[in-house]
C-alpha cells in the first residue's frame, strides 16, 4: 500500500464519519423534537417542508421555489396583524434605492373599510387618474397580491415605488369583472408639510411623517413668525388624515413643541427591550398656544405626537377620536436584503405619561364634529388580528360640538380651533400681570 | 444562543427529511429549494423571536401553508385539523349528530332549518329557535364551530338542548329543554320523486353515498306506483362537486361503455383514463340533465360524459367551468392537510372545459339569473388566478337562450318544466336523447 493510497483512504474516512454522525444526532434530535413541546418550533418547520416538498411535487405545473417561499413568508406575516407584511426582494430593492422623498406613487387617495380598499379620490393628471381609476372603485389586488384584509399602510407601501416603474393594480368596479391596470408610477409631490395664515393664527398641516417633516416645520414656523409679526396668537398643528410615517420625524416634530420630558417610550417584547426618547431644550414656538387636530385619520406617528403634546398639556387636542394605532413596525431585511425583507409589528409605543393608546386612540379635549360629510373612518379596533388594547376603554366623551343651524363653515374643527386660540389668549391678557 | 443554534441545526434537518420522503425531491434544482426552506426559516426564527408578542408555532405555519398554496390557484388552499375534519365529514356524507342546519345570531345559536327525518325534526325543534344551552353549558360566549362541536357525537349518544323560541308568544321568556339521541345525519343526499311518468332526481354533491343514492332512486323510481317510467332528469344544478369516483360511477350508471373521463397531471404518466362498463341502469331511457352556473367540478364530469356520448340532453346555463382535480394530501396526526390541484380532466372527446364550461344543448334560463350580481355568482373564468385553458378547439356558440314567459303564468321551476316538455316530445325540434340501441 502506498503512502498516497492511505492518505486517500484516511481522507474518506474522515468525511464519511463527519457525515454519519452529523446525520445521526440530526435525527436523534428530530425524533426527539416530535415528542417534546419545547421542541415544536422544529416540527412546525418540518410540517412546512412537507407541504413545500409536496407542492413542488405534485402541483398541476412546475411552481417556481421563490414564488412559494414568498408567498409562505407572506402568509405568515400577513396573518400576524394588518401592519405585517412580507417585501419580496423586488419591492424591498425599489424601496431600498427611492431617493428620500422623491419617491414615486401612482396618484390616488385611498380608505380602508370593512377589508376592502377603496379609491377616494385621484390626483388629476397622475398615473391612475390617466388610466381611468376612479373614486368609488375597490383596489383588489396590486402586483398580483390581494390587498383584502390588509392595512392602509401597507396598502400605501405597496403602491410606492421609483419614479418609472411598474406596478399593475387590479380594480373591481360596481358588478364588473375586475380587470388590471398596468401604471407607470410618477413623482408625487403630495407629502411636503404646508402652512398659511389664518388672520393671527399660524396653522401648519402634516400630511405624512419623513425625513422632510421637521426641517419643514422649522421654516414653517419662521415663515409664520415674519408674516403674522407679534400679533401672533398660535399656532394650529392639523394631523388629521396623518396616517404616520417614520418614527424618528414625529420625535423631532414633538420636539419642536416641547422643551424638557420623555416624547415617547418604544417597548418591545422582552422587558429589557425599551427605548425612551427625550425632548431637547427649546420649543421652536417660543410656548405659544397650540391646538392640534385630530381625527379617525390620525394613526401612529402622528398619534405619538398628538399623545405626547397631550400629556405634556402643550396643547389641546381638538376635533374627534384617533386611529389607534399603538404599535411599531420594522423592516427586517433577509439575506441581507437579497430574500427581501418583513415589515413587522416588533414593538408597542407609550405616551410619556405610560398610556398606550392601542385600539382606544388618543381622545380629544374638545371634541368637535367634522361635519356631515367627514368620512367614516375604520378604526385599529376593526382590523383583524389587531393588537389587544392595554389601557382602560375609552370613556364615553360626551357629543360633538355641530355647527350650529343655518352656518356652514368651510371647515368647522379648524373655525373652533383659531376660536380657541381667540379665547386663550383673551383670557391669558386678562390675566392681572404684576409688575 | 447555544439554544437558538441547536433548533436551527433541527430545522434544517428537518426539513431535509421531510424532502428526502419524496423520490423525485432530489437533483440539482434541489439547491435552489434548500435556499428558499433556509429563507423561510430565517423568516420564521425572526417572527417566532422579534414580534411584538409571543406567537404559536403552528399557528405561524399554518398561515404560512395558506400562504404558499393559496397563491398558486383558486382551488388549492390549506386545511387546518378543524377544516380538515369538516371536510372528511362533507366527503363521508354523514355525521353523527342530530340534524339541524344553525347559524350564530345575537351570541346564540339559531336553527335554520331541522332536516328532514332526523332527531331534531321528530323533537319538533323548528326553524327560527334559539339554542340557549347545550347540556347545561350556555351557548353564549362559545364561537359557532364550537357549539356545532359539541352537539356532534356518537350515533345513540344523548344531548339536552334548551331551547329559546321567540316565535312563540307564549314561550319567548321561557327556554324550555329538549333531550334527543344523537343518530346518523346524512349530509347532500340523493332526493328523488315522480313527476308522472318522468323520473326526477336531485343530486346536490357527491359523496361516498352519492352513487349508491342514484342507484337507490332509479330502483325506487321504477318500483313507485304509476305509469312506466319514460326518462329521466338528473338535476345537477348548483351541485359544486366533490368526489371524483363518485362523478365516474354516476356516469357510468347511465353508460353502458366508453370513457367517462381522463385526468392528466404534471407528468406525461400520470394520465388515467376512467372506462364505463356494467350496463345503464336506466335501460337507456331518455335522460335530461340539468345544469346551471353553480354546476361544477364533479358535476360537469358527468354532464360532459353524457354530452360526449349523446347519451343524455344537456339543458340549463353554462356551468362554471372547474376542468381542475384537486387532491388531498394530510400532513401528519393533526397537522391538516394540502388540497392541491395536481390534474387537469378531459371529458371523452379530450376538451377541457376548464374557464368554458359545459355548454348546453337546450340553453334554458330560470329567469333569476339577473337577480343575483355577477360578483356574487362567478364562473371561473371570474376567479383570479385560475388556470388558463390551453385547449384552442374552437367551442360552438350556447344557442339562443329560452326564457320564462314575463307575464301570465309561469312554472315555479321553468327549466324542469321544459325538461318535462323536451321529454314528453312537446318542444319541436328537440329530441330527448337516449341510448342508442345496437
Amino acid at each position: 500500500m502506498t503512502t498516497g493510497g492511505a492518505m486517500r483512504g484516511l481522507f474518506l474516512g474522515v468525511l464519511g464519519v463527519v457525515a454519519g454522525a452529523g446525520l445521526a444526532v440530526a435525527a436523534t434530535h428530530f425524533a426527539y423534537g416530535a415528542n417534546h413541546a419545547g421542541f415544536g418550533a422544529e416540527r412546525e418547520l418540518a410540517r412546512f417542508g412537507l407541504a413545500f416538498a409536496q407542492v413542488r411535487d405534485h402541483y398541476l405545473s412546475q411552481p417556481e421555489d421563490r414564488k412559494l417561499v414568498e408567498g409562505a413568508i407572506n402568509g405568515m406575516l400577513t396573518n400576524l396583524d394588518a401592519h405585517s407584511s412580507y417585501f419580496d426582494p423586488d419591492t424591498f430593492a425599489a424601496m431600498e434605492t427611492k431617493a428620500a422623498g422623491a419617491y414615486g406613487g401612482i396618484g390616488v387617495v385611498i380608505s380602508v373599510r370593512d377589508g376592502a380598499t377603496k379609491v377616494v379620490s385621484v390626483v388629476k393628471a397622475m398615473p391612475a387618474a390617466r388610466a381611468g381609476v376612479r373614486a368609488g372603485d375597490e383596489l383588489v389586488a396590486i402586483d398580483g397580491i390581494a390587498m383584502r384584509g390588509h392595512a392602509l399602510g401597507d396598502v400605501s407601501a405597496r403602491m410606492r415605488g421609483t419614479a418609472g416603474t411598474p406596478v399593475k393594480v387590479t380594480i373591481a368596479r360596481a358588478s364588473a369583472k375586475p380587470f388590471d391596470l398596468e401604471l407607470t408610477r410618477d413623482v408625487i409631490e403630495v407629502e411636503r408639510l404646508t402652512w398659511h395664515r389664518e388672520g393671527d393664527v399660524g396653522y401648519i398641516k402634516i400630511v405624512a411623517f419623513s425625513d422632510r417633516t421637521e426641517p419643514d416645520l422649522r421654516a414653517a414656523v419662521a415663515s409664520l413668525r415674519r408674516q403674522i409679526g407679534p400679533a401672533l396668537k398660535g399656532y394650529v398643528l392639523d394631523l388629521r388624515d396623518n396616517g404616520g410615517g417614520v418614527l424618528q420625524a414625529s420625535i423631532d416634530v414633538a420636539d419642536d413643541f416641547l422643551d424638557a420630558g420623555e416624547i415617547v417610550s418604544v417597548r418591545g417584547r422582552s422587558l429589557r427591550d425599551i427605548e425612551r426618547y427625550n425632548a431637547h431644550p427649546g420649543d421652536i414656538t417660543d410656548g405659544k398656544p397650540l391646538v392640534v387636530l385630530i381625527n379617525g385619520g390620525t394613526a401612529s406617528a402622528s398619534e405619538i405626537v398628538a399623545g405626547a403634546l397631550q400629556d405634556h398639556h402643550r396643547a389641546k387636542m381638538l376635533g374627534s377620536l384617533s386611529f389607534g394605532k399603538g404599535s411599531v413596525q420594522s423592516i427586517v431585511p433577509l439575506d441581507n436584503g437579497a430574500g427581501g425583507a418583513l415589515h413587522m409589528t416588533t414593538a408597542r409605543y407609550y405616551t410619556p405619561s405610560g398610556r398606550s393608546i392601542q385600539v382606544t386612540g388618543v381622545v380629544p379635549d374638545i371634541y368637535v364634529s367634522g361635519g356631515p360629510d367627514a368620512p367614516q373612518y375604520q378604526r385599529e379596533a376593526e382590523l383583524p388580528h389587531h393588537l389587544d388594547a392595554e389601557g382602560p376603554p375609552v370613556q364615553a366623551f360626551g357629543t360633538p360640538l355641530e355647527p350650529a343651524a343655518g352656518h356652514s363653515y368651510l371647515d368647522f374643527q379648524l373655525s373652533m380651533a383659531v376660536a380657541f386660540l381667540h379665547k386663550t389668549m383673551a383670557a391669558r391678557s386678562a390675566t392681572p400681570h404684576h409688575a | 444562543m447555544k439554544r437558538f443554534a441547536f433548533i436551527g441545526l433541527g430545522m434544517v434537518v428537518g426539513f431535509i427529511a421531510a424532502l428526502g420522503l419524496l423520490p423525485s425531491a432530489r437533483g440539482a434544482n434541489d439547491v435552489s429549494a434548500y435556499r428558499q426552506l433556509d429563507l423561510f426559516s430565517d423568516a420564521f426564527e425572526r417572527v417566532r423571536a422579534n414580534y411584538v408578542r409571543p406567537v404559536d408555532d403552528s399557528e405561524l405555519i399554518n398561515a404560512a401553508i395558506e400562504g404558499m398554496v393559496s397563491n398558486l390557484d383558486p382551488h388549492s388552499s390549506y386545511m387546518d385539523a378543524k377544516a380538515f375534519a369538516d371536510m372528511q365529514i362533507q366527503t363521508r356524507g354523514s355525521f353523527g349528530g342530530i340534524g339541524i342546519e344553525v347559524t350564530m345570531e345575537n351570541g346564540l345559536v339559531k336553527i335554520i332549518s331541522p332536516i328532514d327525518n332526523t332527531p331534531a325534526s321528530k323533537a319538533g325543534l323548528k326553524a327560527g329557535d334559539y339554542i340557549a344551552a347545550i347540556n347545561g353549558t350556555a351557548v353564549q360566549g362559545l364561537d359557532l364551530n364550537a357549539a356545532i362541536e359539541k352537539m356532534r357525537g356518537p350515533e345513540g349518544s344523548k344531548i339536552t338542548l334548551t331551547i329559546l323560541r321567540t316565535t312563540d308568544k307564549a314561550l319567548a321568556k321561557k327556554p324550555f329543554d329538549v333531550t334527543l339521541t344523537r343518530a346518523v345525519v346524512a349530509v347532500d343526499q340523493v332526493r328523488w320523486h315522480r313527476e308522472g311518468d318522468i323520473g326526477y332526481i336531485r343530486m346536490p354533491g357527491f359523496n361516498e353515498n352519492t352513487a349508491s343514492g342514484l342507484e337507490d332512486a332509479v330502483r325506487d323510481l321504477k318500483r313507485q306506483p304509476g305509469p312506466p317510467i319514460r326518462g329521466y332528469v338528473l338535476d345537477l344544478r348548483n351541485n359544486p362537486g366533490g368526489l371524483l369516483d363518485q362523478a365516474v360511477q354516476v356516469s357510468d350508471d347511465f353508460l353502458a361503455a366508453g370513457e367517462v373521463v381522463s385526468t392528466r397531471g404534471r407528468h406525461a404518466d400520470d394520465t388515467q383514463r376512467y372506462d364505463a362498463h356494467g350496463g345503464d341502469i336506466t335501460d337507456g331511457k331518455p335522460l335530461v340533465v340539468l345544469i346551471n352556473g353553480g354546476t361544477a367540478s364533479a358535476s360537469e364530469i358527468v354532464a360532459g360524459a353524457l354530452q360526449d356520448h349523446r347519451r343524455a340532453t344537456i339543458l340549463g346555463m353554462t356551468s362554471f367551468g372547474k376542468g381542475s382535480v384537486q387532491t388531498i394530501i394530510p400532513l401528519g396526526e393533526g397537522g391538516g392537510a394540502l388540497r392541491l390541484t395536481t390534474a387537469r380532466y378531459y371529458t371523452p372527446s379530450g376538451h377541457s372545459i376548464q374557464a368554458q364550461g359545459i355548454i348546453p344543448d337546450v340553453s334554458v334560463a330560470a329567469g333569476d339569473e339577473d337577480d343575483i350580481p355577477r360578483i356574487a355568482r362567478p364562473s371561473e373564468a371570474d376567479l383570479r388566478g385560475h388556470l388558463v385553458n390551453g385547449d384552442t378547439t374552437a367551442r360552438r356558440p350556447a344557442p339562443n337562450i329560452i326564457r320564462p314567459p314575463t307575464s301570465g303564468t309561469k312554472p315555479a321551476d321553468f327549466q324542469l318544466a321544459f325538461a318535462l316538455d323536451v321529454l314528453h316530445g312537446k318542444v319541436a325540434g328537440i329530441p330527448a336523447k337516449s341510448a342508442k340501441v345496437n
